[in-house]
């Protein structure tokens, strides 16, 4: 049976934790920087992520606190989280590779 | 402030879409996530900001919550979902026939009596049309309770099963004759979607019990 890939965002999201936790703002800050500006996540397709990834255990809290009255809570990655975020980036380095000997732009990407 | 204050209520009355569970412990900081994100001067939300709020709040109520790692449960709760539109599909299905089933009959029978054919429609036809929504509601009903992880939803879903096998099982009893061969074959279809559906839905609890006795042994 076939893995089920993951979708960008929460590729985006998972990669944006894999450099330490996180919390709500500095994800969607975080994204927008790694996608080049292509990718704005908001609130709602950002809390629906990440309640399903806690959900599947990839992501977990890791601390809260509270800065000009308004709480934060910072999300970190587990050692799943890290796995299968892992396991997704091969893949699309092998098939980003592969795209790229097609269109005999191999070298370009070596350089 | 005014209208920081202004968005942050309407902002507050979007997320009230969100289940309550959610809100107990995220609506504080998804507040603090959308008024980091509001433009400079920004006095209410945006169409798009609402449209993703409320797209979040009905994917949290609907979706099931339940991790894709147990997988069983995930299928067993997909195939209620595909009971329901198999049940939805036999409403249809009657409800779109009624008027060739009527013509075919007083094609072949030009005598047939009106009134009687009025007797079928409101004693059998209408019934099972009504039945059948009402079973897609139930299957429904019983995919989001099982995908919440609701223990009397199980038990409700295998008393549901009895059901529908005794039904099945009485029909051709009392007669497969007058047993239409669609109708059969529906309720077959139904029951085997259900059968799976229990399987995967008490998967753990039977490994569970053939692991002991595996073990006792």
């Amino acid at each position: 049976m076939t893995k089920r890939t993951m979708q960008e965002a929460t590729f985006l999201i998972l990669t944006a934790l894999a450099a330490g936790s996180q919390h709500g703002y500095g994800i969607v800050a975080d994204v927008a920087r790694i996608s080049g500006g292509r990718v704005r996540l908001r609130a709602g397709t950002l809390y629906s992520a990440l309640d399903r990834l806690r959900l599947d255990g990839l992501v977990r809290v890791d601390r809260e606190e509270v800065v000009e009255g308004r709480l934060r809570r910072y999300y970190q990655l587990t050692a799943e989280g890290a796995t299968q975020l892992a396991t997704e980036a091969a893949r699309f380095q092998a098939n980003a590779a592969t795209a790229l000997a097609r269109l005999g732009l191999a070298e370009g990407m070596a350089t | 402030m005014t209208g920081t204050a202004g968005l942050e209520r309407g902002y507050r009355r979007w997320l009230r879409w969100y289940p309550r569970t959610f809100r107990r412990e995220h609506e504080a900081e998804v507040l603090g996530v959308l008024l980091a994100g509001a433009r400079e001067g920004q006095r209410r939300p945006d169409p798009v900001e609402c449209l993703d709020l409320l797209r979040g709040a009905l994917s949290m109520r609907l979706r099931p919550r339940v991790a894709r790692a147990e997988r069983a449960a995930v299928t067993a709760v997909r195939l209620m979902y595909l009971g329901a539109v198999v049940e939805l599909a036999a409403a249809v299905t009657i409800l779109a026939t009624i008027g060739s089933v009527r013509a075919g009959m007083f094609q072949r029978n030009p005598g047939y009596p009106q009134a009687q054919w009025h007797a079928v429609v409101a004693g059998r036809l209408a019934p099972t049309a009504v039945a059948a929504g009402i079973a897609v509601a139930f299957w429904l009903w019983m995919a989001w309770a099982n995908g919440r992880g609701h223990r009397w939803a199980r038990i409700l879903f295998a008393l549901f099963f009895g059901v529908n096998a005794f039904g099945l099982g009485n029909g051709l009893a009392a007669g497969s004759a007058v047993y239409a061969r669609a109708d059969l074959a529906v309720g077959t279809v139904l029951c085997l979607v259900h059968l799976a559906a229990m399987a995967l839905l008490f998967d753990q609890d039977i490994r569970r019990v053939a692991g002991h006795r595996s073990s006792a042994g």
